[in-house]
């Protein structure tokens, strides 16, 4: 045996993984290149990219140097909270305040020896499509939807057909409470990311009339606090939901407007949980679709047996159930379909409302969208000048700027792609 | 000007004025799902796990997080290079040769320092074989095996069914890419299902405030503001009168007249852009689906309470999941009166929780005082019923209020002896006509099972042989059997890390489940096929 008891595969190490390399089952490809040929691959050759380091990434990080990769990459701007520690389970109450991409390498490494982890402490924005085309897999654990339709719209735009090697599997996986999902992403291959953006649950968005005259419940009263009264109070001061002073002065106020019209149930928990959007999460939910995120990624390096086409959800409120389907390409996926996407709007709509329209609705929600035809621009959020020069539009019929089946590119700074649309009118 | 702070609102809910404690703020996450009560479940809990592979050990680290209260890892077994590869919860290539669960232990108990963890260094055999042995492991309020031999989980399976006090025993199987669980136990009284829907509004049957408001509201005296901020509860409350009284007193019930109700509804719209209305139309599903007692409920009242086996052997009086069931049996007979009582409202008792609507504040307010207040008449009432009733069972109040607030979606479970499905052939072959890929997998790993305990080597061969014996003769094997054999044949002692986490939390919740009695746990045979990754359920 090995005396270097940190850095080398001891015999036996990979006992029960070999079990699976080792010879094919009934459902593995004939492509599979059982023994040494796929140890290698995976062992030695494979690069793999993780991004998030949270809830899922930690399960995540864990699980993939326990099967056998051994160069993990792993993307996280974010750093330990108090409230991690409930399920993020390579952190300690020692670590709070420091990076998670960089605290949760330094863990798998000390604890899974001769894998190799690189952190990187920023934005996944920061990088650029030679940094992503290095990996063969990407597996992602994260709960913002913006950096999801990121992630997905780059690895999509990455495919050039003449490479089969720009095609990065992307594995995707989302928790909330007992429910969760994963699914496998073969950019332009499989539905996307975009594609099913109308299966997110519609956040919960109170109307300002309702926050403003007719607050019923103790979570208006708090958007009220939040939303209203804040910017009237600190004018362009930025609220700091992570700051306990910011969250008390929000919990206070809304606490006397609530008293004011009579409405109970506005506590200091209730407050945060409104303002910083906070969804319930455990380590177990976590550790299930982390589990499957990994064993799809595993399947994939390896050819080892099938891997998910393409959709897996899970519910474990009221006993397990589970729902395995595919999900289908859009064609008028933004970012993967290829064709405008029909939309019908009144002849007397003006562009702010068509604008309030594409912010709104379920299968784009694009924050800020800048309009253009293929000969004029409509309305650009930026520059300042560009925005200024187009204002005016802003009150003006789409009918009096677009034909009838006239098409308008629709683009946002934060998202790498352009929404095409063809207008109709009734 | 007094400070907020100092303010009053009247409602215990709202005494959190300051930012919580540094056990709330770790928790957050959690408590948002399972709040105090599940918590203070889980923290009194001690769960035993029986030996310290991956799946046991990623078990426990989900448990261990979320703050159980004790835990005690059982493996008399030496770390192998082989446990070293896979485990994440031994420290490498240095734990070899080390005891597993000693091993384990510091490191899973590192992750949260409020859970007590123990390692103990017994052969399971042994333990089973003596009477302080058995007493020890039914002293625990959760027991979890993984993988055991086939002689062994029989012994314990036996040992703990044999009592109604003793902890239920989740059984844990694995191999390579499949796997399946099952919880025995006897009963599981849900006092908090987390229902996501809400319960009756009682706009059929309104309580004498809400008719009230409803008589007295005129449309026509309304000027237009007003009227578009009838709550829908009035609204309904009053198209239903009407209804009842054009009708016999008979509900709009087939298709047409469901439509027709929704037209008078609209009907009453002044404006194209009344919300309210909208809504009510939109909410009158309401008005056919409110019985006086669902039927899931009634079927409770229906249930007799389990009598202890004859040859119970329970020698230390009955345990706190006893006394809690008992409880709970005392509060659904509790509720059958309170719904036959000439004094109540001949249904359920009231929710006093309303959703939100479109309306102003001041309806809204008025509207949700009315519903508690009139809540709390019938809790007052519910109460009166109980000690008049059953005025030598003692039941914790905070117990009471809860399952006044949840009758409309509290739950029984009864479950089964492990192994008593599979005792019934034909249950079991009609099972795979049904259900065949899971239960050709779950029939699998009992063959699996069988052959290692006997040291017979796993062939593809053996195992159909093997599954053969466990169905009426002359069964035919789906195709779906070709696979399950096939997987195990391939890796028959596989605990491959991404299943070992996997399991690691299907188990975990169904744990926090059976603790914290809320949520609802898995019935029947739980199967897991990570290879196409799903789930399903057989031997309900
Ligand atoms: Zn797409």
């Amino acid at each position: 045996m090995n005396g270097n008891s940190t850095s080398s595969d001891w015999d036996g190490r990979y006992f029960h993984v070999d079990q699976i390399l080792d010879k094919p089952g009934p459902r593995t490809d004939p492509s599979f290149l059982a023994g040494d040929g796929v140890k290698d691959f995976l062992r030695n050759q494979c690069k793999i990219l993780v991004i998030g380091a949270g809830g899922l990434g930690c399960e995540i990080l864990a699980n993939l140097a326990l099967s056998g990769f051994k160069d993990i990459h792993v993307i996280d701007m974010d750093t330990i909270d108090i409230s991690n520690l409930n399920r993020q389970f390579l952190f300690r109450q020692k670590d709070v305040g420091k990076p998670k991409a960089t605290v949760a390498a330094e863990f798998i490494m000390n604890r899974v020896p001769g894998v190799q982890v690189t952190p990187y402490y920023g934005k996944i924005q920061d990088k650029d499509e030679d940094y992503y085309m290095q990996f063969n897999l990407v597996v992602c654990g994260l709960d913002s939807v913006e950096a999801r339709r990121w992630i997905n719209a780059t690895l999509v735009n990455m495919v050039d057909p003449e490479n089969p090697e720009s095609l990065k599997p992307l594995i995707d996986g989302g928790t909330e409470g007992f429910k969760g999902q994963a699914r496998v992403i073969l950019p332009t291959v499989s539905s996307c990311y975009e594609c099913s953006l109308d299966m997110l649950n519609k956040p919960t968005a109170f109307p300002i009339c309702t926050i403003a005259n007719t607050p019923r419940l103790p979570e208006h009263c708090i958007e009220w606090a939040s939303v209203l009264e804040w910017p009237r109070v600190f004018g362009d001061k930025k609220l700091d939901t992570d700051d306990p002073e910011h969250i008390g002065w929000l919990f206070n106020h809304a606490l006397k407007r609530a008293k004011e019209f009579k409405i109970e149930g506005v506590t200091w928990s209730l407050t945060q949980g409104v303002v910083k959007n906070i969804i319930p999460a455990i380590a177990s939910t976590n550790a299930i679709i982390a589990a499957s995120c990994c064993n799809e990624a595993f399947k994939i390096a390896t050819s080892s047996a099938a891997y998910l086409n393409n959709y897996f959800m899970l519910i474990g409120t009221d006993g397990v159930y589970s729902y395995t389907f595919e999900h289908e390409q859009r064609k008028d996926c933004p970012v993967c379909g290829g064709e405008s996407l029909d939309i019908s709007i009144k002849k007397d709509w003006t562009v702010e409302r068509l604008i309030e329209m594409l912010v709104e609705k379920q299968d784009i929600q694009i924050k800020k969208p800048s309009l253009s035809t293929p000969t004029k621009q409509i309305y650009l959020q930026a520059p300042p000048q560009l925005e200024q020069a187009t204002r005016p539009n802003l009150e003006k019929k789409v009918s009096e700027l677009v034909e009838d089946g006239g098409d308008i590119t629709v683009t946002a700074a934060s998202l790498p792609f352009n929404l095409s649309l063809r207008i109709k009118y009734i | 000007m007094a400070q907020p702070d100092s303010q009053e609102i009247g409602d215990a809910t709202t005494a959190v004025h300051s930012q919580p404690d540094s056990k709330t703020r770790r928790y957050d996450r959690q408590l948002r799902l399972w709040a105090a009560s599940g918590q203070s479940a889980l923290e009194s809990s001690r769960t035993l796990v029986i030996s310290a592979s991956a799946t046991s050990t990623s078990i426990l680290k989900n448990l261990v997080l979320p703050g159980i209260g004790h835990f005690t890892l059982l493996d008399a077994d030496a770390v192998s290079p082989a446990d070293a590869g896979n485990n994440f919860f031994l420290n490498g290539y240095s734990s070899i040769g080390k005891n597993k669960a000693e091993e384990a232990v510091p490191l899973l108990t590192e992750l949260n320092e409020s859970v007590d963890g123990k390692a103990e260094v017994k052969p399971i055999d042994e333990v089973l074989q003596t009477d302080e042995g058995r007493n020890w492991v039914k002293s625990f309020s959760l027991v979890i095996a993984h993988n055991l031999s086939q002689d062994t989980l029989d012994t314990l399976s036996k040992l703990l069914w044999d009592g109604l006090g003793n902890p239920p025993l989740i059984v844990v199987r694995s191999a390579g890419f499949l796997a399946d669980f099952f919880i025995q136990f006897h009963e599981q009284c849900i006092i908090e299902p987390h229902s996501e829907t809400f319960p009756s509004l009682r706009l059929t049957r309104p309580f004498p405030a809400l008719a009230e408001w409803a008589n007295s509201t005129d449309y026509d005296k309304l000027d237009p503001t007003e009227h578009a901020h009838i709550p829908f509860p009035i609204i309904l409350v009053k198209a239903t009168e009407k209804w009842k009284a054009e009708h016999d007193g008979q509900l709009p019930k087939v298709y047409a007249e469901k439509q027709a109700f929704k037209a008078a509804i609209r009907d009453l719209q002044k404006k194209m852009d009344e919300e309210n209305f909208d809504e009510a139309e939109a909410q009158a599903w309401r008005i056919s689906g409110e019985v006086p007692v669902p039927s899931e409920i009634k079927s409770l009242f229906a249930l007799t309470p389990l009598v202890p086996a004859s040859s119970s052997s329970s020698t230390n009086g009955s345990s706190v999941s006893e006394q809690s069931n008992a409880a709970f049996h005392t509060l659904l007979q509790t509720l059958k009166l309170f719904v036959e009582s000439p004094e109540g409202p001949g249904c359920l008792p009231l929710t006093s929780t309303l959703p939100d609507m479109h309306t102003d504040t001041e309806s809204y307010v008025r509207l949700q005082r009315m519903y508690k207040e009139q809540a709390g008449k019938e809790a007052a009432l519910f109460k009166k019923i109980l000690k008049a009733n059953f005025p030598d069972t003692p039941v914790d109040d905070g117990m009471v209020d809860l399952f006044v607030k949840n009758t409309h979606h509290v739950n029984v479970l009864r479950g089964k002896r492990w192994g008593a499905w599979e005792e019934d052939k034909s249950a079991v072959a009609s099972s795979l006509e049904s259900d065949p890929r899971e239960t050709a997998t779950h029939l699998a790993l009992s063959a699996l099972s069988n052959l290692q305990s006997k040291g017979i080597d796993v062939t593809a061969d053996a195992l159909r042989a093997d599954i053969l014996t466990r169905l009426p003769p002359n069964t035919e094997l789906p195709e779906e059997m070709t696979n399950a054999v096939g997987e195990l044949e391939r890796s028959p002692t596989a605990d491959v890390p991404n299943t070992a986490a996997f399991l690691g939390g299907m188990i975990a919740q169904e744990a926090i489940k059976m603790i914290t009695k809320q949520y609802v746990p898995v019935k029947g045979y739980c199967v897991v096929d990570l290879v196409e990754s799903w789930t399903g359920v057989v031997g309900a």
